[in-house]
């Protein structure tokens, strides 16, 4: 996996390089917004993180251009602009998603994951399967060892997110925005407890769990 | 100074003595215009009369001529002479010799036989004493070839005239006071305004923010800048004093965590270098700290900007029972894993024009300290729904201890956190933010008792959330 990294703060891009390549990824650092299009146009990646505030050209600008182009790498946009209003501009300049500094590696990890899987699966899937776990996104049914399991309709969107990334981690703060949808942070753990209503339902009376929590990061469905 | 530059004393620079100029200059020009009419339609008018006098003496006399010839002229040159009218005569023969005439000699020289005007001096004795008069005469030669002048005295019409013109200089002397003092009135006026509001831009550059420009109540154009302004003004002040409370709230916020932070990896680092402690439990306990004091300065600084904003940005109108439902299946989990009933009453439709994030936000938090101080056992209600005064609620009602009534006011504020509630988890900034944004979007924040004392349990708390409803 390569990943481009647009980042004028040398500091912080040399921090984001060790922890990506540590989770395997492949990096290339550009210093601002037109040395990033130039190595976006010179070569291929699988994800580009872009930072929005950058000399010389925007990251907004940045992935305007490139979209303009015809680049649909997934782009990940870092902002220390937080504001609900920030985050559209990101996301409507063809931004895939957005992620407010200062951040956790375990976060940014696993966004980049997500963002580097989600081109793999391009086509439209109506059934989903991870291991002996399916669900059938048409008659909205979820099955194990052929067993049916029943879940409300917040579990059903809850384990199609997971089962989506299996063997990716995601965090709390991906579960809430992309499946509930609120971009801000509930002081209490509600999310932990959504999911481990789910595992119980999906992972009770099986001799081998699922979903796992990861230490520092979040969830992982495993096969 | 060089370059041939002068440079005008500030008052000619100013816009009232222009304004005066200006005017002056208007008001001369049309007196001109004005005088120089009077002067045509009266002195000018004098002239004329005489120059037709003449003329139609000599037409009369020179009918008198042809009728009769010389001595008939000359009879009536006597008779005529002692008429109303004073008219100079003299008749000459062919060529220039006086024949008869009330004067010795023609004041015109070299007489080319045409027909001639001329304005000349008569001498004449008043009270004994010689004066010269003025006077202006008609030469012509009769058809005979004898030489007849018309002359007559214009004393009395320069006389007038020199009245008029004087008259005229007055009228004009008269029309530039009143001009000036018309022009200095106007640009006063306009100074004094104009003055007013300099005063106020200048103060509030050098720093006042609360200079404001009085507003006479007159109506006009000043009268509007000056509100205008102190509109202006009065927006500038509320949103500096936003941002200001904003910074030092920031300060003064982020200080006490960031201290706890710094002690936490001070010890820590004591105890892993006196080989006491694990290296690894030190940097995960300070990341787990680092993450609280973000988590902190992030609700500090939501808060702040709402203050500072006055405002809610990105509004629109949505269902609030809808978002409260939302919201509502996001707690329910937590509620029953803690043993706690929780119900909800909604009424559909309630619409708000609101941000939707940070009503979300607001309602996230509340359930989150009904959830947070209500015992197992207890219950969490959550209402949405209109009341009579067409406003809309959203209330969350627990059977936890409640606040008492002295502390309700307080814990809104930033940070407090009442004295048993000091274990819970927490920073102590949920109700601040919910009170933010009730604020920042004309509505407030409502706290009550809850149902009361039930065995152990009560009296409880009843937090709402009161926004105006959109319609």
């Amino acid at each position: 996996m390569r990943i481009l990294i647009v980042e004028d703060d040398r500091e912080a891009a040399e921090a984001m390089e060790r922890g990506l390549a540590e989770a395997g990824f492949a990096c290339v650092r550009a210093a601002d917004g037109v040395e990033g299009l130039d190595a976006a146009r010179a070569d291929a990646f699988d994800v580009m993180i872009v930072d929005r505030m950058m000399p010389r050209m925007d990251g907004v600008a940045l992935v305007e251009t490139l979209r303009r182009e015809g680049n649909a790498t997934p782009v990940l946009f870092l902002s220390a602009l937080g504001e609900v209003g920030d985050r559209v501009t990101g996301l409507q300049a063809g931004g895939d998603d957005y992620l407010v500094k200062p951040y956790a590696f375990a976060e940014l990890i696993a966004r980049v994951e997500a963002l580097a899987r989600r081109r793999e699966t391009g086509s439209v899937q109506t059934l989903l399967r991870v291991g002996d776990l399916e669900m059938d996104l048409i008659a909205r049914a979820v099955r194990r060892q052929g067993k049916d399991i029943d879940l409300q309709p917040r579990e059903f969107q809850l384990l199609e997110f997971l089962m989506r990334h299996a063997g990716q981690s995601v965090t709390r703060t991906m579960l809430l925005e992309k499946v509930w949808e609120y971009h801000f942070d509930p002081q209490t753990n509600v999310i932990d407890v959504h999911v481990s209503r789910l595992r119980s339902k999906i992972d009770k009376g099986f001799d081998r769990p699922m979903l796992q929590t990861v230490r520092g990061a979040g969830y992982r469905l495993d096969a | 100074m060089r370059d041939g530059q002068v440079r005008l004393p500030r008052i000619f620079r100013t816009t009232p003595f222009r304004l005066t100029l200006l005017f002056l200059a208007l008001f001369a020009a049309a007196a001109s215009a004005f005088l120089a009419y009077i002067y045509v339609a009266t002195a000018g008018e004098a002239a004329r009369r005489t120059d037709q006098d003449i003329l139609r003496e000599m037409r009369s006399l020179a009918a008198a001529y042809e009728r009769a010839g010389v001595d008939a002229v000359n009879q009536s040159l006597i008779e005529r002479a002692a008429s109303e009218r004073p008219f100079l005569y003299l008749l000459m023969s062919r060529d220039g010799r006086r024949i008869s005439g009330s004067i010795e000699q023609s004041p015109v020289e070299h007489f080319t036989g045409r027909p001639a005007w001329t304005t000349f001096q008569v001498s004449d004795t008043v009270e004994g004493r010689a004066v010269q008069r003025p006077a202006r005469g008609l030469q012509e030669r009769l058809s005979g070839g004898e030489i007849l002048f018309v002359g007559a005295d214009v004393a009395e019409d320069e006389a007038y005239v020199v009245k008029v013109v004087r008259a005229l200089w007055g009228a004009g002397a008269l029309v530039i006071l009143l001009g000036l003092a018309g022009g200095v009135l106007v640009s006063r006026n306009v100074s004094r305004s104009v003055g007013a509001l300099t005063g106020v831009v200048g103060a509030v550059r050098g720093g006042d923010l609360g200079a404001r420009a009085p507003v006479r109540g007159s109506r006009d154009e000043f009268d509007e800048l000056a509100a205008g302004l102190n509109e202006m003004l009065d927006r500038l002040e509320r949103s500096m004093a936003g941002h200001r409370h904003a910074g030092d709230a920031i300060a003064h916020d982020l200080r006490s965590p960031l201290t706890r932070l710094r002690a936490r990896l001070e010890t820590a680092y004591m105890d892993v270098e006196a080989g006491r402690g694990n290296p690894t439990e030190a940097l995960s306990q300070a990341l787990e700290d680092t993450d609280g004091v973000l988590k902190t300065f992030q609700a500090v600084l939501a808060i702040a900007r709402l203050q500072a904003a006055g405002a809610a940005p990105d509004a629109t109108i949505f269902d609030l029972a809808e978002l409260a439902a939302d919201v509502a299946e996001l707690y329910e989990p937590t509620c029953e894993e803690k043993g706690l009933e929780f119900g909800s009453e909604l009424t559909r439709g309630m619409l708000v024009r609101a941000n939707r994030d940070f009503v979300a936000q607001a309602l996230a938090n509340i359930l989150d300290n009904a959830v947070k101080y209500t015992p197992p056992g207890g219950a969490v209600m959550l209402r949405v729904r209109r009341r009579a005064s067409g406003e809309v609620e959203a209330s969350v009602t627990d059977t936890g201890p409640g606040v008492p009534d002295g502390d309700r006011a307080r814990v809104v504020e930033r940070f407090v956190r009442l004295e048993n509630s000091r274990n819970a988890p927490g920073a102590g900034l949920g109700l601040s933010l919910v009170a933010a944004v009730a604020e920042a979007h004309s509505g407030r924040l409502e706290l009550d008792e809850g149902p009361g004392k039930v065995g152990e349990m009560g009296p409880g708390l009843r937090v709402a959330l009161v926004l105006p409803g959109a319609t």
